[in-house]
Parts: structure tokens; C-alpha cells; sequence
């Protein structure tokens, strides 16, 4: 708690105190500890004296502000219609169950945040998988959490990849 | 100043500018404050203009677009919400023209659809003439609620406690107490269920629990309940805020303050029988506050 | 740090000393080689270019003759990367890393071209040396980027040696605030970023509004989906912008500015830093200015990420720290803005322009343009031409010019169908109006604006409910959300476009999202809610046909849309070979080797991979 309120001071005297700059106090919270944490914006609000309620509609109202932590990694599934007559959703199925997270969300060791969307266009290789970026090509439910499990760090996984 | 006002004369030709505007609305003459707004001087002049957003309490943002009314503007005329368009000089304005009137029924429409539950809405709809709406209800977030904010803004700016506020951006947009949790600020004093022109935000009173609600934010406050039969009396954070500001250091009233009114009249009578009791037998009277 | 060791400028003699100075130092027997490192060719490596280059300068031990400099976006953004090689203007494109050594030892070195670098005109074959012999940039008049490409933006020396910060002193030193914002009234200059409002007037309401302390803005919260106009400015030139805005400063009354850059700029918001810094070091900005009592400083804000914020009371609600919802403008910001004080407010592009006009003079910006629209424009051309970039031309000229004679027509053989300008507060011009000049009356008259300058050219195979449901799509996502018509109306309209884009229409939707489109129009708080339903109306103005189709036929005319169109196999063009059948996810094609193969229409998911697949383009979209 203590570092925490260092942390807000230092931000808060970097644009001296000035309320007007809420928004770069906020970026600056968000570039150290990589979102907003709800006490952090507690201790913000207390300290520059505005109420919590306005911190969480700046928070809400931009983009760019994100409240729950991003895993390292970003892992997006296609499941639209030719993916899934092709298995998307027993893939689904075996990313939520091995990895204990929902669609929409992050794993518990923020690994990846997980996404689920309709139709990338690549349906000539379904089933897609995106992480990171790189395409991945007719997954299998086996194929995916290989795959995931090679996003830890300093594990060896044999990775089928093409990009698209 | 004086430079720039014969600046104007000889370029413009003599602009006054009266300190006391004149309203033409619908052909009814009205003077106005400088600064007041259309809406002022329609009440003045008596004519009716829908509000929804708008509450004299507190500030305003004329969100809702409910209270649209044309400005004559020479050649063209444009549409101007009549609660916050400021009067600062003679201006002639039509609330009752086809095109003020399509505007406002328009946005009635669009709200209808937004608030589907409201009998307050319909009814305001039906004074206007709009007897349904042809748009179906297609956002998912806060059905119910026209997102007028005027809770938020009364409980910002007269209770001071700003539990509740915006969150989000566009059609997600909705008002929620931080991180959608039961708000650490709320004191369950219901002024934003009293000033919720749609009667979406309700106060329930948990009598089990001792606890008012506030829905839909599930915000919770402590209830302070009649002493004697314990009926849910105010919120207690409510209750404290108002001995603090009124100061009476007497146990005598704080003591009234923990009953309900039934109870209060109860133990008032009671007092008074004992005091004609008493008065054979002892001088001494009753005292209590003259204002119980 | 600053060449002239670390003195500050005090007065337009010092200025103008050391300018002097810079001009010897970089006579003409330096030679430099200019490597664009803007947006476009920064996407194919044009930074590991420049780092080539510099080795390259390193290593043959000729750093006294040789510049190799990383300079803004020159705007031919299609054929980048784009080195340019001075003295001789030497215009190479789609430079790639192993063409380094060749262009050092070949015409830095030798004096001579490499032919196969140069540009190429597609039709005529003809090769240009320089960019004024190639179409794109001979029809352009550059006055905003006229330093683009030609001086390393994160140099004050480059832009004060080739003339930069000769407006200034002249403006601090010989002019009154009033002789200022009558030169701008003689230019004529409207504002670049949208509305048009004329400069002039806007500063000199706010040097007349009465109270204290004064702001000057600029906005650099460029959200329109495809232009990048701004951008080029800030990051290839920004001093012209902060050169601007001290001026404006001065004829305003100001001493206080900021930069609102929109948070996906990070680029542009090191590249003002490091030149308001400079510019700080020089003694152009703070105190006192080059002798001058006015003191004047520049603060940048980033955006959070929300389109709205490009609407100037959404940008100043965003300064204060607020959620960026616009307010009601019945009192203007230049009376009451930023904290309720005096605000003018102008885009990236406005302020660009203002050193050339104090330069040149008003008569001279009014010479260019039509007779309400004076000056140039930056234009970001994308889209379905050859040419995809950043071009400015002179007011008037006409759409045809544009997309033709700059753009080279429309790309791979295809029809030219509309361009929308204006982003999603503009709409759609058909073929039928390519005549039309480009100004802000003229623009507007067709149903469109002018806009902060995206102009995105579509082809035959663009359905144009599609390109209606994106932007509406978009404007709802980035609404702010405060005012009903806007926030409802988007949805509603949404709504119905999704309906028609998938087939079900009905009869009435039309005349419904007119009805929509008229109360966004008259009802809304902003001029985003307020412009709105331009695409969606432009669009039912000139092509209803497509919506008729969509809504009482089920028919996609462009087949974009998916399942308002069939995959049909032409006979005589299938070869049998089987690719199709052998990729079909659901199973739907059946046919013999060598026999032309027929596709089961109940079973067609209408994905699109024998289409994709077929290698003899035997597979229709009918």
C-alpha cells in the first residue's frame, strides 16, 4: 500500500497536482503497472480530491484505459461459420478447460487473453487461430493447446504455423 | 468599451443592446433577464415545453433534446433546446411549428424505445401526442433508463457524495456506481430515486436486514429503524448528516428523531396525558422542543 | 544540441545572423541523401534504410560532405520507400535494403543515377528523375508540406536554413496583433480540419472577448479512418506548426498553447516534443520572444482514444480532465472554452498554413483556390487508385484531376464507383460529379464535406450499403453517448442497415433512415451526432438502386454481401481439376475429373474458398 501511494505521488507531483491533467496521470498509471488498478485509482482520486466516480467515467469513456490486466499474450479463435462446422467450438471448449479461462478473458496467470470472434476471413484453412498476430492454420483442439502452451516462457513445443 | 460601441456605429449602424431581451414566443411577447433561457421565458409566457433532463436543482446539460424549439434566425430557422439556449437578445421563437413539434416527437420515439417500461415516459409521451413508437428497443445495456443524468448530477452537486457517475461511451454508455460495485459513497438518501424523471431508480427498503437499497446500483446503506415498533425510518448516514448540520445538542430530540411519526404522536399523547396527570400534583410542566 | 552552442535568440537580427551562418554551412556542394521515414515507408523498413545510409556516411569517412537524413512523408506513400538525393532532387522509389550501396557509391559518391530505382509512369513507360517530372506531384502545390521530405524534422537548424522561423520575427517585430489578423482575412483561410469557419473571424473574436487568461489550441486528434494528414504535418514538419501557433498567439492575446495529439500518435507527439524543446532552447518560446514583451509557452496533451475528442469543446472537456463530451456551442469557445476562458481553436493543418501567409502575404494565399475557398488542401488519397498518398493541390481543382492525373486512375482495371470524402461525417460522390471542383460550398452542395482531407476512392465492387453500415457502424462505436438522437438514432439506424446488408429488408427502411438521418441533423448536440447520417444519406442519393436491390430483390449488385449473392461455376471456363471440391468446407461441390464441377446451392455456405481457390476463375459471384 505504501509503494502504492509513492507511486501516486510521484504521478500526481509530476503534473503538480494540476486536476486538469487526469488524463495523463492516468496514462502514466497505466504505462507502470500496465492497467488501472481499482486501489491505485482509490488513492488518485483521494489525493487530487475528485471523486472516484469521475475517475471511473474518464477510465470507461476512453479507449485507451484498460481496468483488468492484458495478459502477455493475445490469443483470438475464430468461430465463425465455416470454423466452427469445422470444430471451433470443441477448440473453444478445450482452450477454456485447460487453461481455466472464459472467452473474453485472461488467464489467472495472465498468460493470454482469450477472444472469440466471428469470421477473420480465412475460412479456406479453417479452423483459425490468431496469437499474437500469427496466423495458425486447421487447429485440431490437441494442435491449439499445444500451440498456447508454447507461449510459456522457456518451454519447448513443436509449433505448426503458416502465416496467412 | 465606448471606442467599440461608436466602432459600431459607424460600421454597423446603432446595435443596443437592452438589458432586458423580449421573447416572441409562439406571437407572445415576454421580457426576459438577460441571460435567462428560452424555457425561462416560456414558463413566464405560459406556454408548455416537454423537459425530461432538465430540473431547476441542479446544473444542465441538455442531453435528453427533448424541449427542441426553432429559432428564427432571418432566413432560416434552427432548432434549439429551449432549457439551456441563454436569451441575450430579442429573439423570436416557434414551439408550436410543425418542425419543432416532428423534432420532439422524433426524439419521444427514439426515447420510448430506449425506456420501454416507463409509465412516467408514456405518459409524457401521450401529453405530447406520441401514443407509441415505430423503432424497436435495440440496446441491451440499462433498458429503462434515458441516461437523462440527472441522478448523477444530483447527487454530485446537493448531496455532495457523488456516488454514482457515466460509465462507458455511446450506446453502452450507462450510470453505475464504480467498478459496478455497490457504491462505498452512497448514503442511501433516495434523491436520486426522488429526481429519476422515468422511474427507473427505485429505493427498497430491506426490513430484514435493516438495509435501504438504492437499484439498480445495489448500493446499500444502513437503515435506522423506529426504536419502539421498528419501522424502517431514513438511512442512518442520512439521519447523521442531519443532526450534524442542525446542531441541537438536546437528548430530548435525538431521541425523538429515533421514532417513526406514528410512534412519535403515540409517545407525544401518552406525555400529555401524564402531564394533565400531573398537574394536580406537580408544577412541574413537560419540556419539550417547540418544534415536535 | 543547437550548432550555435547554447545562446539564446534574443532579437530578429541574431535570428536572421544565424541563419545566415546555417546557408554557408550547407552550401551547395553538400550533398544529402533524404530517406522518408513517414508512416507508409516506415511500414516497409524505411528506418533500417536510414540507419544503412548513416553507416554507410560512417564508413567512407565523408561525414563533411555527406548528410544522410530521416525527413517526413513526401506523400507518394504507394511506391515508398522514397529516398531522395540532393543537389539534382534524385527521386528513388521502392528502395530496398540491398539498393544502399549501389544509390551511395552510384550517385552520392558518382554523381550518377540509377536508372532502375527511378519512378516509372505506368501508361507512357516514360522514367522521372525528379518528382516535378512525375504526374503525382506536378499537379500539387505544396504549401503546408512544403518542407516534407526535404528536412529532417527533429532539426530546428533544417527548418530554419531552408526559411522556417522567418515569419515570426517579421510577425513579432514589424506587425501589430490587428496587421496579423488582417493578413489572415486577406488569405482567406478557413479552417482545415472540417468546419471551414474562417480564421480570421474566429481570432478576431477572441482577441475581442474580455477576459483573461486566453488559450490557443491545436488539434491534432486526426480521427477520420483513412487520413493522415495531420500526421505527416506533426511528424515531417513541426515547427511550421508551432511557429503558427506562437503568431496566432501573439494576434490573440494568448501566452498559454497546447497540442491536443490524438493517443494512437505517439510518434508525432516525441516529434513535437523534441521540437518545442527546441524551440524553447532558442528562445522561442517562453519568456520573452525574440525581444518582443510576449511570452508564450506550449503544453502537449495526448488523447485517451476516442474520436469525439476531435470536436473542440470534447477536446477541451478532455483538457480538463473530463470524459470528452461535447457541449452546447450557443455561447462559442472563443468567448467562454477551456476552464470557461477565451479558446481558439484550429487544426494541425490551419496552423501549418499561417508562416507562408505572414510570408507571402494574404493576396498571395488568395491567389490560389476558388473565390470562397483560397489556399490548398492536403488530401489523403486511398483507396481503389494507383497512386495511394498524401497530396495537396490548390482549391478548385477537380475530382477527376485528383483521382486521374495524381491517383492514375482506378487500380487493377476496375470502374471508379465513388469517392467518399470527408470520413464519416462526409458522403459518397458518384462518377457522375467528378467534375465537380474541390471546395468546401462545392462539396457540400454534392451531399458531402470537405472534411479534415480523406478522400477514399471506391471501385465496381464496393457495396455501398456495406460502406454506409461501416461508418454508421463506426460513428456509433465513438459516439459520446450523452445526447438521444445520436446515441439512439446510430442504433436504430444500425440496426436497420444490418437487417438490409443481411436480406432482411423491408419495404419503408429507406424512408426510415431519412426520417432518422433529418432528426440526427436537426436535433443532435454536435457536429458529430448532427453529420452523422451523411454517408447513409449520400449514399440513398446516389445509389437507391443498390438499396432497392438489397431490400426488395435479396440481391448484393456488388456481391459483397454475403449471402445476397450466389458462387455459380461457369461451364465453359471449368477445367473439372477438382481444387474447388477438394477445399469445400460443407461438402457442396460435386463433379467428375475433367468435367466441370457444379456447386449444391442448399449445401453452400457461401464462404468464399472455391472462389478463392479456383486457379481458372471459373468460379462467379453471380
Amino acid at each position: 500500500m505504501a509503494k502504492d501511494n509513492k507511486l501516486i505521488e510521484q504521478i500526481v507531483n509530476r503534473y503538480d497536482g494540476d486536476v486538469g491533467m487526469l488524463i495523463p496521470m492516468m496514462q502514466d498509471l497505466q504505462a507502470e503497472c500496465g492497467y488501472l488498478p481499482a486501489d491505485h485509482l482509490r488513492s488518485l482520486a483521494k489525493r487530487i480530491k475528485l471523486p472516484l466516480s469521475r475517475l471511473y467515467a474518464v477510465a470507461t469513456f476512453y479507449a485507451s484505459f484498460r481496468l483488468l490486466p492484458k495478459g502477455a499474450h493475445e490469443v483470438t479463435l475464430c468461430v465463425g461459420t465455416v470454423c466452427y462446422l469445422k470444430g471451433a467450438g470443441k477448440i473453444s471448449e478445450a482452450i477454456c478447460r485447460e487453461f481455466r479461462v472464459e472467452p473474453g478473458g485472461t488467464t489467472r496467470d495472465r498468460l493470454f487473453t482469450f477472444q472469440a470472434v466471428n469470421c477473420m476471413g480465412a475460412c479456406a484453412v479453417a479452423p483459425v487461430m490468431l496469437v499474437d498476430g500469427k496466423y495458425y492454420e486447421s487447429v485440431t483442439p490437441t494442435s491449439a493447446v499445444e500451440i498456447l502452451h508454447g507461449l510459456y516462457p522457456d518451454e519447448d513445443t513443436v509449433e505448426k504455423e503458416t502465416e496467412a | 468599451m465606448l471606442g467599440q460601441m461608436s466602432l459600431h456605429c459607424g460600421v454597423k449602424g446603432i446595435r443596443r443592446v437592452k438589458p432586458v431581451p423580449t421573447v416572441t414566443i409562439d406571437g407572445c411577447k415576454v421580457e426576459v433577464e438577460k441571460g435567462a433561457t428560452i424555457l425561462d421565458a416560456a414558463k413566464k409566457a405560459g406556454i408548455w415545453i416537454p423537459t425530461l433532463c432538465y430540473h431547476p436543482a441542479v446544473s444542465n446539460d441538455a442531453s435528453c433534446r427533448i424541449c427542441m424549439v426553432e429559432l428564427d434566425r432571418g432566413d432560416w430557422r434552427q432548432l434549439v433546446t429551449a432549457c439551456n439556449y441563454p436569451v441575450r437578445r430579442d429573439i423570436v421563437v416557434y414551439v408550436s411549428s410543425e418542425r419543432a413539434k416532428q423534432a420532439r416527437r422524433g426524439v419521444m420515439e427514439l426515447l420510448l424505445a430506449r425506456a420501454p417500461e416507463s409509465q412516467e415516459l408514456k405518459a409524457l409521451a401521450e401529453h405530447m401526442g406520441v401514443i407509441e413508437t415505430r423503432y424497436p428497443n435495440v440496446t441491451e445495456s440499462q433498458r429503462n433508463c434515458i441516461l437523462c443524468g440527472l441522478c448523477v448530477r444530483v447527487c454530485e452537486e446537493i448531496i455532495g457524495r457523488a456516488a454514482i457517475g457515466f460509465a462507458g461511451r455511446g450506446v453502452e454508455r450507462t450510470i453505475a456506481a464504480p467498478f459496478r460495485q455497490p457504491s462505498e459513497d452512497c448514503i442511501g438518501c433516495g434523491a436520486c430515486a426522488a429526481i429519476c424523471p422515468v422511474g427507473t431508480i427505485k429505493v427498497r427498503v430491506h426490513e430484514d436486514q435493516q438495509e435501504v437499497e438504492i437499484s439498480p446500483f445495489k448500493s446499500r446503506a444502513k437503515l435506522l429503524v423506529c426504536e419502539r415498533c421498528g419501522a424502517p425510518l431514513v438511512s442512518t448516514q442520512v439521519s447523521e448528516q442531519v443532526l450534524d448540520k442542525v446542531k441541537i445538542d438536546c437528548e430530548e430530540f435525538r431521541e425523538r428523531l429515533r421514532l417513526c411519526p406514528k410512534c412519535r404522536r403515540s409517545q407525544t399523547a401518552t406525555r400529555l396525558e401524564a402531564a394533565t396527570a400531573n398537574k394536580e400534583n406537580s408544577e412541574r410542566a413537560v419540556s419539550w422542543h417547540p418544534n415536535l | 544540441m543547437t550548432e550555435h552552442g547554447n545562446k539564446q535568440l534574443i532579437s530578429r537580427e541574431d535570428l536572421e545572423r544565424v541563419r545566415e551562418k546555417l546557408l554557408e554551412q550547407r552550401n551547395s556542394s553538400t550533398k544529402s541523401v533524404c530517406v522518408c521515414i513517414g508512416p507508409g515507408c516506415a511500414a516497409r523498413g524505411s528506418n533500417r534504410l536510414y540507419e544503412l545510409f548513416c553507416e554507410a556516411v560512417e564508413q567512407s569517412g565523408v561525414k563533411a560532405e555527406v548528410k544522410a537524413k530521416g525527413v517526413g512523408c513526401h506523400g507518394l506513400c504507394e511506391y515508398g520507400p522514397i529516398v531522395l538525393v540532393q543537389p539534382g532532387d534524385i527521386f528513388y522509389q521502392r528502395v530496398e535494403e540491398p539498393d544502399v550501396p549501389e544509390i551511395f557509391r552510384e550517385t552520392i559518391l558518382g554523381g550518377r543515377v540509377v536508372e532502375r530505382l527511378l519512378y516509372q509512369d505506368p501508361v507512357t513507360g516514360k522514367k522521372a528523375r525528379s518528382p516535378n517530372d512525375i504526374p503525382f506531384y506536378k499537379a500539387q502545390e505544396r504549401i503546408a508540406l512544403a518542407y516534407n521530405g526535404l528536412i529532417d524534422p527533429t532539426s530546428i537548424e533544417d527548418y530554419i536554413a531552408a526559411g522556417g522561423y522567418t515569419a515570426l520575427p517579421k510577425a513579432l517585430t514589424t506587425m501589430s496583433p490587428e496587421d496579423i489578423i488582417a493578413e489572415v482575412e486577406r488569405a482567406g483561410l478557413r479552417g482545415r480540419g472540417g468546419g471551414g469557419f474562417p480564421t480570421a473571424r474566429k481570432w478576431r473574436s477572441c482577441r475581442k472577448a474580455e477576459h483573461f487568461p486566453k488559450y490557443v489550441i491545436c488539434n491534432g486528434d486526426e480521427g477520420d479512418p483513412g487520413a493522415f494528414m495531420d500526421r505527416a504535418i506533426m511528424e515531417g514538419n513541426p515547427h511550421a506548426v508551432i511557429e503558427g501557433l506562437i503568431i496566432g498567439a501573439y494576434a490573440i492575446g494568448s501566452s498559454q498553447g497546447y497540442i491536443y495529439v490524438r493517443n494512437e500518435y505517439p510518434l508525432s507527439v516525441e516529434r513535437l516534443k523534441v521540437a518545442i524543446e527546441q524551440a524553447r532552447e532558442w528562445g522561442l518560446l517562453g519568456e520573452v520572444i525574440l525581444g518582443n514583451s510576449f511570452s508564450f509557452d506550449i503544453r502537449i496533451n495526448r488523447g485517451g482514444g476516442a474520436f469525439v475528442c476531435g470536436e473542440s469543446t470534447a477536446l477541451m472537456a478532455s483538457l480538463e480532465g473530463r470524459p470528452g463530451e461535447p457541449r452546447a456551442k450557443y455561447i462559442h469557445t472563443v468567448e467562454s472554452g477551456l476552464r470557461g476562458k477565451p479558446t481558439n481553436l484550429n487544426n494541425v493543418e490551419t496552423w501549418a498554413n499561417i508562416p507562408a501567409i505572414i510570408n507571402r502575404g494574404g493576396e498571395w494565399f488568395a491567389s490560389i483556390g476558388t473565390e470562397r475557398s483560397k489556399g490548398t488542401k492536403v488530401f489523403s488519397l486511398v483507396g481503389k487508385v494507383v497512386n495511394t498518398g498524401l497530396v495537396e493541390v490548390p482549391m478548385g481543382i477537380t475530382l477527376r484531376q485528383v483521382i486521374n492525373e495524381i491517383g492514375g486512375g482506378i487500380r487493377d482495371g476496375k470502374r471508379f464507383k465513388a469517392v467518399q470524402t470527408g470520413g464519416p461525417s462526409g458522403g459518397c460522390i458518384p462518377s457522375e460529379h467528378l467534375d465537380a471542383r474541390v471546395d468546401f460550398d462545392e462539396l457540400t452542395k454534392l451531399g458531402s464535406m470537405m472534411g479534415s482531407g480523406g478522400m477514399i476512392v471506391m471501385d465496381e465492387d464496393t457495396c455501398m450499403i456495406r460502406v454506409a453500415k461501416y461508418f454508421t457502424d463506426f460513428l456509433q462505436k465513438e459516439s459520446c453517448g450523452k445526447c438521444t438522437p445520436c446515441r439512439e438514432g446510430l442504433a436504430q439506424m444500425l440496426h436497420i442497415l444490418e437487417r438490409i446488408a443481411k436480406g432482411e429488408g423491408e419495404v419503408g427502411d429507406v424512408e426510415k433512415l431519412e426520417e432518422l438521418a433529418g432528426l440526427l441533423e436537426g436535433t443532435a448536440l454536435c457536429a458529430l451526432g448532427k453529420t452523422a447520417a451523411n454517408p447513409v444519406i449520400s449514399t440513398i442519393r446516389y445509389f437507391r438502386d443498390e438499396y432497392d436491390a438489397h431490400i426488395l430483390d435479396r440481391r448484393c449488385p456488388a456481391k459483397e454481401c454475403r449471402g445476397l449473392f450466389r458462387y455459380e461455376i461457369d461451364p465453359d471456363a471449368c477445367k473439372g481439376c477438382g481444387i474447388c471440391l477438394k477445399n469445400c468446407p460443407a461438402d457442396a461441390i460435386t463433379g467428375e475429373n475433367k468435367v466441370p464441377h457444379v456447386i449444391d446451392q442448399e449445401k453452400c455456405t457461401l464462404c468464399g474458398t472455391c472462389w478463392d481457390k479456383c486457379p481458372f476463375t471459373a468460379v462467379l459471384k453471380v
